[in-house]
Parts: structure tokens; C-alpha cells; sequence
């Protein structure tokens, strides 16, 4: 049996085209490969390649 | 595909041919990425969005420069209604690549046109405000206000869904149904539109359920083929065999339920429409009417005030042409005087000044009046004084006082310089026993006459009558 107060919790508000910004700015872009560069380089510093 | 290192073209070797550096695991992590894009693709192109967001989501956390799974995921998030998120995409994978980048003319497409902009911010602010009121509980206000967003902008995936659930919590199951189809029609493995529908499709199962002997019925008929023709024959029904009797019977039923309806519904309310015409005549004829006593009542009361002005203006001229009016004495006075010129009787003078003495008061009247009055009084005054002396003298000296008394008055009424018809009219109070009009008359002389004779004489009178 479906609980509207319960569900109802499970929608938010939608972002405005005002907000659009600030939702760009404040995104994790970080990918995987970015820590697979990360660990290569902290790797090469360990071992001290250049 | 590039070097992460040195920015150089990668071979199909493990390694960069430029800078030499492992590019092994780099190669698998974008071809991740790329598998994912693949899937989410193929997602797309079946309409799962949902799925195929996920999958374009997991292509991005393995390679964000992926700009054809960015592009991508703006489209879809585009057909769900989120403009926004949408947007979003398309500027991070301009920044990404600017050049040669079709989010380009994604992005123009919704800048160029301010209005349609400007439709789907207000489409997004009715959607948030419906959802504000479904936390205010005001649940109808949210329903009127999703319908609006959803005219503007008819693929916005969540306020459908929103809609759906207010529907089932109202146990309008059948409109609920008919927007979680909608959202299947946009995204067809939506877990939340699966979910509604199962909880729905349960809500309406038992009246299916009591529809399915009917389905029995059909297959409980008889096939067969002739020619080229499937005939399907039922058993359980009857062919109806007085069709003609029927149908008139249907058409009398028909009727009475027509003519009912009109009685119970139509004239009811025409009825009303007629009576509500009537008391809206009533009372427009009933505001008619008071305006009219009001104004009857005005004309009433001005009537009454000229009427009132009326009669004084009448008062006011029988007090000028009257019997008794000012110009009869006018014309009374100038009668006298003319009589007084022609005739010199004094005593028909005098009578006629009396006569007007006693209709009016002298005083009050105009000047011209006045002097006329008094100028004629004068000129006949000392004749007609010295002969009411005579008169009152004899009267006195046959101790006839009354007489005297009224003589010697109009004597000395026509010329007050006649001190001796003062004196003796004191002398006829006195001996009429009229202590106090002899007192008064004595003083009179005393008064007038100072430093005389009579004057003397009448203060010892006075005297000895105190």
C-alpha cells in the first residue's frame, strides 16, 4: 500500500533555470580516470620517476 | 583516444609511443566508459530513459571528457522535463569542448528563444509551488497547478508522476492510471511509475476480476467457417423474436424517462430562473416605488410650504386692501384731510382721525403717514381742544364728571399746551373720587407746567390727597 506522506517525501523541488549556476558550479566532475592519474603520479613520486 | 600524460595520440600499443608511459588501464577505463555510453544509447533508443540515464551517468564517473554520453544525458534528462539538468549538461560539455560540440545548438536552441525559456522557468516554479501545496495539504490547489505545468510542458516525467500519486491518494485510480501511462508512454522502466502502476493495477484488480466471466461467455460461443468467413455463434443468448413491439416499448420508456427527467430537471429550473426574474422585477418595481413615495412626500412637504407662503403673502395684502387694510387708512386719511381742506370741519375731522386711531397704530405706520396724521391732528387740534374744554367745564360745573372727565381727556389729547383742561380734568378725578388718576393728573400739571400757578396749586392737591 502505497503511504502518500512517505512518498510525497521522495519529490523535490526542481531546479530553477536561475539555479542552473550554481547546480553547474557545484558538480563532482571528478571521473575514474582522474584517479588513475592521481594514483600514477603519486606512484612515479614514490619511486621517484620523473 | 590521448595520452593522459603527454597529451599525444595513443597507438593500439599498452603504452604512449610519445612519452612511453603505461596507458594499459587507461585504455580499459575508457573503454568502460564507452561500453556504458553504448548501453545507454541502446536505452535511449527503447525509450527506458531512466535505464538509460544510469548507464550515461556511469559512463561519465569512468570518463568525464565523454562528451557523447554528456550530450546524450542533457537529451534525455531533456524529454523527462528537466530542462535544467539538462542545460546543465550541455554547458559543462561545452566547456569540455568547445569546438565542433552539438550541445552548441542544443544550448541556442533554448537561449534564442527568451519566451520558451521563460515558459519552462514558469512551468518549473508551478510545479515546485504544487508541490508546496501538497506539504500544505492542500492537496486540490497542487492537483489544479500540475495540470497547468503538465499543458506547458507535457513531458515533465515527475509532475506526472506527482499528479498520479495525489490521484491515488484521492482513490481516483482510473485518472492516476491514465498519467502513469503517460509516464510510461515518456520512460518505460521509470521504478517509480512501475511502482504506482503495480500498487493501481492491484486497486483495480477485483473489478477486472468481475469482468472476466464475461470474457468467458465470448469463448463459450460456437466457431465455425464458411467460405472464407469465421461465424461466431454464442450459445446463452436468446434471439429476441417481437423486435418491432420491443423497440416501440423501448421508445415509450425512453420517453417517460425523457419527460421525467424535463419535469424533475428542466422545469425545477426554469421554474426558479422564472421566480428569481419575478423577485428581481419585485424588487426593482419595489426601489421604483419608494423613490417615487420619496419624492411624492418631497412635493407633499413643498405644496405645504408654499401654501403656508402663500397664505401669509394673502394675510399680507388683506393687511394692505382689507376693510381694516393699511391702504383703506391711507385712503381713510386722505379722505379726512381732504374733508378738513374743503369743509373746515373740524369735528368730522376729528371723528375721521379717530376712526383711524382706532383701526391702526399710528406710530408704526409709514413717516409720510405719520406727519400727515399728526400735521392734521394739529391744525385742527386747538379749536377742537378749546371746544372740549367748554364742553368739559360745563360738564364739571353741573357736576356731571363722567362727562367731564371725557371732554377735558380729548382736550387735552388735542393739544397738550392746554394746561387749564388739564387741571380740571385733575379737578373731575378728584371729585369722582378717583384718588389716583387725580394724582396723576395733578402731577402731569406739575410736571409740564412747572414754575405756574396751576402747577402750585395742583402739587397742594397732591398733596392733600396722599
Amino acid at each position: 500500500m502505497i503511504n502518500f506522506e512517505e512518498e510525497l517525501k521522495k519529490f523535490y523541488p526542481s531546479l530553477e533555470v536561475e539555479d542552473a549556476a550554481d547546480a553547474i558550479y557545484n558538480q563532482d566532475l571528478t571521473d575514474v580516470a582522474d584517479l588513475l592519474i592521481k594514483m600514477v603520479q603519486e606512484a612515479d613520486v614514490k619511486t621517484g620517476k620523473q | 583516444m590521448f595520452c593522459y600524460n603527454c597529451g599525444c595520440r595513443l597507438s593500439e600499443h599498452d603504452f604512449c609511443t610519445a612519452c612511453g608511459a603505461d596507458v594499459s588501464l587507461y585504455k580499459r577505463i575508457i573503454a568502460v566508459s564507452n561500453r556504458f555510453y553504448n548501453e545507454g544509447l541502446e536505452k535511449a533508443g527503447v525509450r527506458d530513459l531512466t535505464g538509460a540515464i544510469n548507464s550515461l551517468r556511469q559512463s561519465l564517473k569512468f570518463n568525464k571528457n565523454n562528451i557523447e554520453a554528456r550530450n546524450l544525458l542533457g537529451l534525455v534528462y531533456f524529454e523527462m522535463g528537466e530542462v535544467v539538468a539538462a542545460l546543465s549538461e550541455w554547458v559543462i560539455s561545452k566547456n569540455l569542448r568547445p569546438e565542433k560540440n552539438i550541445a552548441d545548438d542544443y544550448i541556442d536552441m533554448l537561449q534564442s528563444n527568451a519566451g520558451r525559456l521563460d515558459s519552462i522557468n514558469q512551468t518549473i516554479k508551478k510545479y515546485n509551488q504544487a508541490l508546496g501545496y501538497c506539504l500544505q495539504d492542500s492537496k486540490d490547489l497542487a492537483v489544479i497547478q500540475l495540470k497547468k505545468v503538465l499543458s506547458l510542458n507535457p513531458k515533465f516525467i515527475r509532475a506526472h508522476q506527482l499528479l498520479a500519486l495525489l490521484y491515488m491518494d484521492s482513490e481516483d485510480w482510473e485518472r492516476a492510471k491514465r498519467e502513469l501511462r503517460k509516464c510510461m508512454e515518456i520512460d518505460r522502466n521509470n521504478t517509480l511509475t512501475l511502482r504506482y502502476m503495480k500498487e493501481v493495477e492491484r486497486m483495480l484488480a477485483p473489478d477486472e476480476a468481475v469482468k472476466q466471466p464475461s470474457r468467458r461467455k465470448k469463448e463459450e460461443a460456437v466457431r465455425y467457417q464458411s467460405d472464407n468467413e469465421i461465424i461466431i455463434q454464442p450459445l446463452n443468448v436468446k434471439e429476441q423474436k417481437s423486435g418491432g413491439a420491443s423497440t416501440l416499448l423501448n421508445l415509450g420508456i425512453g420517453l417517460v424517462i425523457g419527460l421525467a427527467a424535463m419535469y424533475f430537471l428542466v422545469v425545477p429550473a426554469a421554474v426558479s430562473n422564472a421566480r428569481n426574474e419575478a423577485q428581481a422585477s419585485m424588487a426593482e418595481i419595489g426601489n421604483q416605488l419608494d423613490a417615487k413615495t420619496s419624492r411624492v412626500q418631497e412635493l407633499e412637504t413643498q405644496v405645504g410650504k408654499l401654501q403656508t407662503e402663500i397664505d401669509g403673502l394673502n394675510q399680507e395684502l388683506e393687511g394692505y386692501v382689507g376693510t381694516e387694510g393699511t391702504l383703506q387708512t391711507i385712503e381713510s386719511l386722505l379722505k379726512a384731510a381732504n374733508a378738513y381742506l374743503e369743509t373746515k370741519d373740524v369735528y368730522q375731522t376729528a371723528e375721521s382721525l379717530e376712526a383711524i386711531a382706532a383701526t391702526v397704530n399710528v406710530e408704526e405706520t409709514s413717516e409720510a403717514f405719520s406727519n400727515l396724521y399728526h400735521s392734521l391732528k394739529k391744525s385742527i387740534g386747538p379749536q377742537l381742544s378749546a371746544d372740549y374744554y367748554q364742553e368739559g367745564y360745563e360738564a364739571y360745573r353741573t357736576e356731571d364728571y363722567a362727562t367731564a372727565i371725557e371732554k377735558l381727556t380729548k382736550a387735552f389729547e388735542y393739544d397738550e399746551t392746554n394746561m387749564e383742561a388739564l387741571y380740571q380734568l385733575g379737578h373731575s378725578y378728584r371729585k369722582s373720587d378717583e384718588k389716583a388718576k387725580a394724582i396723576e393728573t395733578y402731577q402731569k400739571v406739575v410736571d409740564l407746567f412747572p414754575e405756574t400757578e396751576r402747577a402750585r396749586k395742583a402739587q397742594g392737591y397732591i398733596d392733600d390727597l396722599q
